[in-house]
């Protein structure tokens, strides 16, 4: 579904990514890990077009997209959720959903009919259901919950209707139970929509719980890829994180 | 009452014939010429204000050099009407100057506007007000066409048009809080279509909307042109208010009176600015019947609104009896 | 548009001279007042609109001093203090609660000074012109003559206390622990805290810096001219555009800046009579178009 194929970028001298390449099969969920500073962050910028590439081409669906810029990139049905939340402060869930609604469809150039009535009203209503929340629909967005405010980020993301999500650190900032609350409303998302996922995350229990295939990130490179039982198993991936190997 | 909850175009419509005929009536029960010039310019100075709020309530775009569309609508009726067209045209004058009014201001207000966006914060408000005090300096110097600093001399005609004759105090009255009125509905309508969230989008977070495939330049630039429309419309009403133009309406000076009103009655409620624009005219009005020194007395206002309340009174208000 | 009158001027080196001069004499007092409200900003972040309030309080004030005492020197001195300490108290009372606000604010703030001070020195001197408070009497001399220019030496020695003035000013930011310190709290106030250091009192004597400098242009311009309520108001316009043109929070740009439009305005004023300060403004516009961070821009 998204190919990304031998990519490279520095800043000044210093190479934030390294020949990249990340195949992600349609429908799939996957993660992408690595320690801080790794360039994760940087991938999600690269493929999303807040960043141009340097070397390397990118593919979603067989579809050249390489070095698109960011308003472009929306268009060919990828959509992305940010690390630190990225929302409408004075807008409600339900007038932030809308807007993002009719943002791509250029709907935001009509200046006859009332927002408050528009017909997107439906469709808004079915995100706000499948992203959860229903419950804080009126609410304003600067007054939801830190855990409320990310699931907003991410309804965002889907009014675009994407065939590939990307998500950064959905469960930053949470506790415990509610990063599982979290993964499971991820986990419904994507049973629903039978999206292609990709998420960073640090939280390694909860990457080898629901992700299909794992890709490991350090200083910029891919050191490793596979199915969660392979990566626990992988020596490469134990010196990056815990210094030592297994012989 | 049902009726009056539901927010669309109709009931605005409705709820502004209200106004309007109950203004009309009003001036015959309180038939003070003061009163009547008082709630005129209350109206020119709103438009002003809201056209102003356009840009810094909803969009988030500080522009300091907005008078420029006011005067350039004030100059441009005026010019009209002391030229030749008056003859050719004659009853139709009026209508067409002030049409001609709002189209120099929003083509004025598209030149500029294009590029000011493509600067950011403090940068695009020095460039607005640069190229205020540019068109000041143009208007200064142009003496043969503009008069100069005694600005547009020897008045102009006011031929009377469909039956109304802007001579006539209550013609004037009427017409003028008739065209406010309109523009006000139709800005109103403006501010709650989509087009109006987008702005509230931009304002709020001015990077998320590429994220979301929204080109967010175009949106300001039409945005900064209506801004500037308007204001141009509210020139052209004050230059047939006082038959003439002046170079202080594109001074530096008279973009901070937008500001004030919008401070005092408040950017986040959509009639804050007209409420502002009551509150700055009575001040005005109140103080120098009593005092010279009108400066120290505003001054003193601004301030503690500044410090102390925060935030204009309407939206005080609001937020105080009407919690969302 | 008078191009042949300024192609007459140039090639004419009594005109060409004393256009010149006359042109830094301009500049450099504009830089005194534009060096005070850049070196806030830079420092402090604020956008001092009321500094040509500033300005006008350090002519009013030495204006009384001279009146009191005869004394000119005393005079431009102790106004230009009188300004500071006023500056201080300006400081601490309101321009701090704004340190971190909106523009808009920062601007509504300093515009409602000015409109306070302007009425309180009608109230305090009269509403009617004040005359300047003369030059000392050293300086009342036959003016000299360069070239067939006609020019006063207190103009020069203008123009040399504005370098000199700036020369301390340079000196102060780079080779005293306070100009250090000052740096210091422009590029990152909260480290300096966690050191130890009281970056309130460091905000504070900058800002009493910016108003003395404010004050001094002010009483020097009280000896070039008149003194009236409002004189303020059309020197901080154009301090606002050698700041910007300068590149905001840059001393050299500032006066780089200040050059320019002294220049400008003074054979501005033989090609384009009407036009003036218009042509400080199409300078403006076309900094702010291909050059927002201004001619120099502030190393970080």
């Amino acid at each position: 579904m998204l190919k990304i194929i031998g990519v490279s970028k520095s800043f000044g001298g210093i190479i934030a990514t390294n020949n990249v390449t990340i195949d992600l099969k349609p429908n799939s969920i996957n993660a992408l890990i690595g320690p801080n500073g790794a360039g994760k962050t940087t991938i999600f910028n690269l493929i999303t077009g807040n960043i141009s590439i340097d070397k390397g081409e990118i593919f979603i669906e067989k579809n050249n997209i390489t070095n698109f810029k960011e308003t472009e990139i929306t268009h060919t049905g990828i959509a992305r959720a940010f690390q630190i939340t990225n929302i409408f402060p004075t807008l409600t869930v339900k007038e932030s959903i809308k807007i993002a609604l009719l943002a791509k469809r250029h709907g935001l150039n009509n200046m006859w009919n009332r927002f408050a009535t528009h017909s997107i009203n439906a469709e808004a209503s079915n995100i706000a259901a499948l992203a959860g929340l229903k419950k804080v629909y009126n609410t304003i967005s600067s007054e939801l919950s830190h855990g409320d405010q990310k699931l907003l980020d991410i309804a965002l993301a889907l009014a675009l209707k994407p065939k590939v999500l990307l998500l950064d650190e959905p469960t930053a900032g949470m506790g415990p139970e509610e990063r599982w609350e979290m993964i499971k409303r991820i986990k419904e998302l994507w049973k629903k929509t039978k999206m292609t996922i990709l998420f960073i995350e640090h939280d390694m229990d909860i990457v080898f719980d629901i992700a299909q295939t794992i890709y490991v990130l350090q200083q910029g490179s891919i050191i490793a890829e596979g199915t969660p039982k392979e990566i626990k198993n992988n020596n490469e991936v134990i010196k990056a994180y815990l210094g030592g190997g297994k012989k | 009452m049902n009726f009056i909850k539901k927010d669309n175009f109709k009931r605005d419509a409705l709820i502004g014939v209200f106004v309007w005929l109950f203004l009309l009536i009003f001036f015959f029960i309180f038939p003070y010429p003061g009163i009547h010039d008082i709630i005129q310019k209350v109206f020119i100075l709103g438009l002003f204000a809201m056209s102003l709020n356009i840009l810094i309530g909803y969009l988030g775009l500080i522009a300091f050099g907005h008078a420029a569309f006011f005067a350039s609508g004030a100059y441009t009726l005026g010019l009209f009407l002391q030229s030749n067209i008056v003859i050719s045209i004659g009853s139709l004058s009026i209508p067409a100057a002030i049409f001609s009014a709002v189209v120099v201001s929003s083509i004025l207000a598209a030149f500029i506007g294009s590029i000011c966006i493509r600067l950011k914060d403090i940068y695009f408000s020095f460039l607005t007000l640069a190229f205020q005090m540019l068109i000041y300096s143009i208007i200064l110097a142009l003496v043969s066409i503009t008069g100069g600093d005694q600005g547009l001399m020897g008045g102009f005609p006011k031929p009377p048009f469909l039956g109304i004759d802007l001579g006539k105090p209550f013609d004037f009255y009427a017409f003028t809080i008739f065209i406010s009125l309109v523009t006000i509905i139709l800005l109103r309508q403006l501010i709650e279509s989509p087009f109006g969230y987008g702005l509230r989008m931009i304002r709020d977070n001015p990077e998320r909307p590429a994220a979301l495939g929204f080109n967010t330049q175009k949106h300001k630039l039409i945005a900064f042109t209506i801004a500037g429309s308007i204001a141009g419309l509210a020139g052209s009403l004050q230059a047939l208010l006082d038959v003439g133009a002046y170079p202080e309406w594109a001074f530096w000076a008279k973009s901070a009176e937008p500001l004030f009103m919008i401070l005092l009655g408040g950017m986040h409620s959509f009639l804050g600015p007209l409420m502002g624009a009551f509150i700055f005219e009575m001040l005005n009005d109140f103080v120098t019947a009593n005092t010279r020194y009108y400066g120290l007395v505003l001054g003193l206002v601004i301030l503690s609104f500044v410090l102390g309340l925060r935030r204009g009174l309407l939206d005080w208000l609001l937020m105080k009896f009407y919690r969302k | 548009m008078e191009i042949l009158a300024l192609f007459d001027c140039i090639i004419t080196p009594a005109c060409l001279i004393s256009q010149t001069a006359g042109g830094l004499k301009i500049g450099m007092l504009l830089f005194l007042v534009a060096s005070g409200l850049t070196l806030v900003f830079g420092v402090l972040g604020v956008i001092n609109f009321a500094h040509g309030a500033l300005y006008m309080l350090g002519a009013y004030f030495s204006w009384q001093i001279m009146t009191l005492t005869g004394h000119f020197g005393l005079a431009v001195i102790s106004g230009s203090i009188g300004v500071a300490i006023f500056g201080l108290l300006f400081e601490r009372l309101l321009i701090s609660k704004v340190y971190n606000a909106d523009l808009l604010v920062q601007i509504l703030l300093c515009y409602s000074v000015i409109l306070i001070l302007d009425d309180l020195v009608m109230i305090i001197w009269g509403d009617e012109f004040l005359s300047g408070i003369g030059i000392p009497e050293i300086f009342q001399v036959p003016p000299l003559f360069i070239f067939d220019a006609i020019i006063p030496p207190f103009h020069i020695a203008i123009v040399i206390i504005s370098m000199i003035v700036a020369l301390i000013l340079w000196v102060i930011m780079t080779k005293t622990k306070f100009g250090k310190l000052v740096r210091a709290t422009a590029i990152n106030p909260k480290m300096l805290e966690a050191l130890g250091v009281n970056t309130n009192i460091i905000k504070a004597g900058v800002f009493m810096l910016g108003s003395f400098l404010a004050g001094l242009g002010g009483a020097l311009a009280a000896s070039l001219g008149s003194v009236v309520s409002g004189m303020g108001n059309s020197i901080i316009i154009e301090s606002f555009i050698v700041t910007v043109i300068g590149g905001m929070g840059s001393i050299s740009g500032a006066f780089l800046a200040s050059i320019i439009i002294g220049m400008a305005r003074s054979f501005g004023a033989v090609a384009m009579p009407l036009f003036t300060d218009g042509i400080m403004f199409l300078i403006m516009v076309l900094v702010l178009i291909i050059r927002p961070e201004g001619l120099m821009r502030k190393k970080k």
